[in-house]
């Protein structure tokens, strides 16, 4: 596919992401950083580091509310450092779900929490899917230059 | 000590951070806000530590440390009430995800001059380093 629509391709797919706000304006500070510090592979280098991060914490998370006692503490502390790295690449509604989970965590809420970890998963799950694209639609473009 | 950082022209900075993503957007705010920075960082509030008293606390090692507050060892809390302790008086800003006023208020009764929330922006950034005449 010719760049041209390549780039066409990019652009609607980071403007549905803004405006459905998966992402917010801490992405667009990363864009600008890329473009103004001459550094092609710093945007990917960050969401790449969020994705390995969430996923991790994710599976953390999963396997302290299966414990029979649940460390309320520990819970918080992946999620306070899931929503610090979230909030760091703009990913918004990923920061705002774990806002709500760390609510339940201080309530001892279990129930609560295993739904909030649902919806972080698919939050997540959803930005990484479009993340991911947005990485491959970039290789093709430099490709074609 | 700031006037001196003006005229030398290059900042020295000390970030105090143990998430790798966060290192990394600093790393690119920094260069990016600052004609030259020399960036050292730590791991842990104690490295901090290490890093401050090494570098000869007296002489002032660095014109701006930024740190962390949750952080394996020793947090930023920690860290900055033992700095100020040695007689060093470079500007400290804590840098947390946490943002209640009490979050806020421990990193000040530690001896923090200031206080952003993560993210780091380069808005916050030019606020902090115009704060503390770097630039």
């Amino acid at each position: 596919m010719a760049a041209a629509a390549l780039r066409e391709q990019l652009n609607a797919l980071l403007s549905s992401m803004f405006a459905s706000g998966l992402v917010d304006d801490q992405f667009q500070q990363l864009q600008m950083l890329q473009e103004d510090g001459g550094t092609p592979g710093f945007v990917a280098e960050v969401v790449t580091l969020f994705c390995d991060d969430a996923d991790r914490i994710i599976s953390e998370l999963a396997a302290l509310l299966e414990q029979p006692i649940v460390d309320f503490d520990k819970v918080d502390a992946y999620v306070h450092q899931l929503k610090g790295s979230s909030a760091s690449v703009g990913a918004q509604k990923v920061k705002f779900t774990c806002m709500q989970f760390r609510q339940l965590c201080q309530d001892k809420n279990r129930d609560g929490c295993i739904m909030a970890l649902a919806v972080v998963r698919n939050e997540f799950y959803d930005l990484r899917n479009k993340f991911q694209t947005m990485l491959q639609l970039e290789q093709q473009i430099q490709a074609q230059q | 000590m700031a006037s001196a950082a003006a005229e030398r022209k290059v900042i020295r900075v000390l970030l105090v951070e143990d998430e790798e993503i966060h290192k990394v957007l600093a790393r690119a705010l920094l260069r990016s806000a600052v004609g030259g920075v020399e960036l050292d960082e730590a791991g842990t509030g104690a490295e901090a530590v290490r890093r401050v008293r090494d570098g000869g606390a007296s002489a002032g090692a660095y014109d701006l440390i930024i740190t962390d507050g949750k952080m394996p060892v020793m947090d930023g809390h920690e860290a900055t009430r033992r700095i100020r302790a040695m007689g060093v008086t470079t500007p400290i800003v804590g840098l947390s995800s946490d943002t209640f006023p009490s979050d806020v208020d421990a990193f000040i009764k530690a001896g923090a001059d200031d206080f952003t929330p993560k993210p780091l922006s380069k808005e916050k950034l030019v606020r902090i380093l115009a704060k503390f005449n770097l630039v």
